[in-house]
Formats: structure tokens, sequence, C-alpha cells
């Protein structure tokens, strides 16, 4: 095991990576954005264990009302750093759909925990699964509504996925409407929704009210699937990388904390209060620990449920999985050419900001700056061929 | 003159900011409540600006109808409660979206609809100029592949096949990328 290390004045002169000398953090508050998922556990729990305090700076956790909303605050400084969309980090460097502005990704918050869910009306109609959906809309063509939670977010590419595996144009063939996350069960309930892809604990709370049933968690479309990050301007992060780096090592210590299987119940009681997520405890605890039901009958512990920490696997940002956004992104035409695929994930994910991080905390980092996965539908990401496998699916814009 | 739509779920602010808006001579077309707002609602409201609340949650619906329908482009102004001088001019100096502190008054509001929607038309001229420079780099891409193409067939030169091509081009009218696309075509249906 490595030695635990300090940074000492002397260390950054012979690295030359600071030149104030020091590693204390230039600002003591850090204003930090989330939004009222089960993912912001990680923000709250930095936070609320005092975490932060150890390194030598407090979180402010801010509760934002849009993802829109945390762009515009991270972008003009009111907000130092936020729980984002892993995609929506990308959108925003690239500057798809207006604001541009260079970004960082400090680190990855979560794996797996969001899902897919169909109206309840649907069941009716006899379906109850993709092939299901795919046999309805073919055969009987009306306007189909499916949400996501943002233009370039996560949702969105897990919902245009999941429904192209079956045969399903995300762009052409059913139309895609926005809705924050916190009101997609209310406006499922008013019947002009068919579907949504959002994260918990608002797939379970759609079958808590009687109003939706799952049809895949994101992890069966993608097994430990990059899901929210750490994000902040670049310029935030060059002016500030003490605080940058003690906000990463907040961060770690919940992400460890969280996945202690211990201390999970005690988690899900934190995040439930109106200050958080403002849902009831048993609706956020059940998927939180693994345990899943369907809405249709099914329940089943899931080992790949949303995880913060995975062994120091998890945090680690991989340059590959930001690369998987832009292959996205490029499939369904939101980027009109492939960009340099891996200069735009080495200028956003700030691996060795990481390092440093992680390495005082004695996180074990991975050797390799990708990683290989299987995807639902039998195709392998390893971020070796992004242009290759961005132009291989038969389903696109 | 430049005809507003108010997208806010608090309808005496909404009522308010339509008055004040109107004494400084703007048209104010429409009000919205977020649970009105679609692609066909934003379009019906024939507006040039749209003026919405910061902390909206609906807000990330209208950046779906945006970016999915290009003919529904606007400057969006964003009201916020928050006063900080510096966070304004930063969300300004970014691109579309105009921070705004609710407090201000009538006559503040026309200079910042006026900004925003300059800085919107400055922000889509740079867009389309990017999009016309992307399209010249696949034109480009297209002729050395047309090029590549005549000279594996037809053991030209390089220099000779793009003579031949532009020649070609003058000759029909065309632009040198079309006669490209039409030699990658008969490639591809020899193929």
């Amino acid at each position: 095991m490595a030695q635990a290390k300090k940074y000492s004045a002397a260390d950054h002169l012979v690295a030359g990576h600071f030149v104030s000398g020091s590693d204390a953090p230039e600002l003591k508050e850090v204003k930090v954005g989330f939004i009222p998922l089960t993912d912001c556990a990680s923000v709250v729990i930095a936070s609320l264990m005092k975490f932060d305090e150890k390194y030598g700076i407090k979180i402010i956790p801010c509760k934002q009302p849009s993802w829109a909303a945390v762009r515009d605050k991270v972008v003009s400084g009111e907000l130092h750093a936020a729980q984002a969309l892993y995609g929506l980090v990308y959108g925003v460097h690239l500057g798809i759909g207006g604001l541009k502005e260079d970004m960082a990704v400090l680190m990855t918050i979560n794996n797996n925990g969001q899902g897919i869910s169909l109206a309840s009306q649907l069941k009716k109609k006899g379906v109850t699964d993709g092939p299901s959906l795919a046999k309805l809309i073919k055969t009987q063509p009306g306007e189909y509504t499916f949400a996501h939670t943002f233009p370039t977010g996560t949702h969105a590419m897990w919902l245009y996925y999941w429904l192209a595996s079956y045969g399903i144009d995300p762009i052409s063939e059913i139309k895609t409407i926005t809705v924050p996350p916190s009101k997609m069960v209310a406006n499922a309930g008013f019947g002009g929704m068919h579907g949504f892809c959002v994260g918990e604990p608002w797939n379970a709370r759609g079958i808590y009210d009687n109003v939706s049933f799952s049809v895949a968690s994101s992890q069966d479309i993608w097994p430990d699937h990059p899901e929210k990050v750490l994000g902040a301007t670049a310029e935030f992060v060059e002016q500030n990388p003490n605080t940058a780096r003690a906000l990463v090592m907040a961060m770690l210590d919940a992400a460890k904390f969280i996945d202690t299987q211990g201390n999970r119940a005690k988690v899900a009681e934190l995040i439930a209060s109106p200050d958080y997520i403002d849902a009831p405890v048993e609706v956020i605890a059940e998927r939180f620990m693994g345990n899943y039901e369907d809405g249709l009958g099914k329940t089943w512990h899931d080992p790949n449920h949303m995880k913060f920490f995975n062994d120091g696997k998890l945090p680690f940002p991989y340059l590959s999985d930001g690369m998987w956004f832009l292959t996205q992104f490029k499939r369904w035409g939101l980027l009109k050419e492939d960009p340099d695929y891996l200069a735009v994930a080495k200028q956003i994910n700030r691996i060795e900001l990481y390092r440093q991080a992680a390495s005082q905390l004695n996180v074990a980092v991975p050797a390799d700056e990708m990683r290989s996965s299987r995807l639902m539908d039998g195709t392998v990401w390893d971020g070796k061929d992004p242009v290759g496998y961005a132009a291989r699916f038969e389903v696109y814009a | 003159m430049k005809r507003i739509l108010i997208i806010d779920d608090v309808t005496d602010r909404a009522a308010w900011l339509k008055a004040s808006l109107e004494l400084a001579g703007f048209d104010v077309v429409g009000l919205l409540v977020w649970e009105q707002v679609d692609e066909h609602s934003i379009q019906a409201a024939l507006a040039d600006v749209i003026i919405v609340d910061a902390n909206a949650p609906g807000r990330d619906t209208l950046e779906q109808i945006s970016l999915m329908s290009t003919t529904l482009e606007k400057p969006v102004v964003v009201l916020s409660a928050q006063k900080d001088q510096r966070s304004i001019e930063e969300a300004m100096r970014a691109g579309v979206s105009a921070y705004v502190a609710h407090t201000v008054q009538g006559e503040d509001l026309s200079a910042i609809i006026h900004v925003a929607a300059a800085r919107f038309a400055e922000h889509k001229k740079l867009r389309d100029e990017l999009k016309e420079a992307k399209s010249q780099l696949s034109e480009r891409k297209l002729v050395d592949r047309a090029k590549a193409i005549l000279m594996e067939d037809h053991g030209y030169s390089e220099a000779e096949s793009y003579k031949r091509m532009r020649s070609l081009a003058m000759n029909k009218g065309k632009r040198i990328a079309e006669i490209a696309e039409a030699i990658i075509m008969a490639k591809e249906l020899s193929a």
C-alpha cells in the first residue's frame, strides 16, 4: 500500500505545480450546486459529516431548481462547482445549445441508479418491456411522448440508447420533452407522457404513486455507467487548484462513507430531508440499497445499484467515459462533425488533480485512463476507436 | 419594436413586468405559466425575446425546445433575485442568457432586452460562421476523396485529378464539391 503523503512546500517547488508554494485552499467556503436526486448524496454527506473541514474548506450545498440553473450559475461563478450530468459539462464545453465555456470534470460522482419508466396506461395496451413498446409504436402510429431531463444530459442518452436498441428512432419516431426530475412523476400522471428516463428516487416514486412501472434500470443499459460528475469551470480550477483538490478529497471521503453498506440506511434518511431530496425515506432507501421492484410484480436484488466509490475504482475520471458522451452527441446530431474525442476529454477531465487528491487519501488510481464496458446491445466501448464507434449504430439521427 | 413573451408562474410578478415593459414601449405578446410551455405555445407567441425566472424548474423544458427546433431560437432573458453585478456581467458575457435582478426598473429592463437581443444575434452569427467553416471543411474532405478515386481508377496525378474536376465544375456551372460528390456516388454505385 502506498504511503500517505502530505504535500510540502518543497515538493511543490520541485514538481513545479504550485506557484504559491502552499496547498492551503484559496477559498474557505465552497458553494456546490445539487439537484434533488439520490446521487446528490456525496455533496450532502461531505458537508453533514464534516469531511470538508478535514481539508480546510466548508461546503455550502446549494439546492438548484433545474440543470439550466446549475449550468448558468457554475458558468457565472455564482456556484463554484456542482453535481452535474456528465453530458451537460461536455455540452457546455463544446457550446451545444448556446452557452460555451471551458469546463472541468474533477471526478465521477456515481455509477448506476437511473431508470426508464413507462406510464401505467401502456399496460392496458399490452406493453411491459422494450419489444412490446416497439411493437406498439410500429403498429399503432401516433404521437408518443417521452421525457428526459436535459438535452445533452445522461438521461437523454440512456433513453435514446435504450429505445434505439429496440429499433425505435428517438428523434423521428417519438417526441421527446424535458421535465425537471422532481416534476417527472406528477407530469407522467397527467396522461400526456408515455415514458420517461430519470434518476432515482423518481422511478421508484412513480411505482409508489401508481403512475408508472420500470422497464429498465440504467445499469441494465450499461453496467457501472458514468452518471453524475463533479463539474466546475476550467477558470475556477486554474484559479483555485487547492480548493478544487480539497473538494475532491472531501467528496472521496463521502463516497467511501456512502458505499460502506452499514451507513446506507442512515445516508438515505439524511438525504430524504426537505432540505435535500424532499421525498419519503422508504422511496429512496429500497433502490439505494439495491432492492428493486418493477411495479409489474417482479422484485430482485441488483448488485449494480447506485454506487459512489466501489473500492476507489469509480471516482476516477476515465477519459473513455467522457468520450462516450461525445460519440452519442455525434450519433444523435448534436454534433455535426466528429470532434477530436481524446483531446476534448483530456481538456475536461482533470486526471492529474484527481491523482493528487487520491494519493493523499491512499485511494488507488487505475493504471489505465480508459476502461472497457459492454453495453446492453453487446457493443463494447473502450475508447479506442471513437469515430468508428459513433458511426456503427443502425439507428442514428 | 421588440415583441416579448413572459413565462412565469408568479402571476402578479408577470403582470408587474408586463406593465413596466409596456410603459417602456415594448409589446408584450404573451404571458405563459410553465405548464403551458411547449413547442406550439412558444411558436404561437411570435416573440422576439423570452423572459423567464432563473429559478423556475421548467427552464430545462425551454432548453430542449430551442435545441430541437432551430426555428425557435430566441434570446432568453433570465430574471434572477441575485443582485451581484459581477455574476450578471459574467452571464451576459457568456452568451444567450442574461441575468437580471428582479428589482430592476422598467427603463433598465429595456436596455437589458436590447443587450440580450444584440448578444443573441452576435452569438447566432458566430454559430452560423462556425457551421459555414465546418461545411467548408467537409467539402474539402469530399474533394480529397474524389481526387483519390480519380487517381486510383484512372491513374491521374493529384494535380491532374484536381484540374479535371475544376474544369468540369466550371463547364457545368457547379461547385467543385458537387462534382466531387458525384464522383464519389458513381464510385459507390459501381462498387
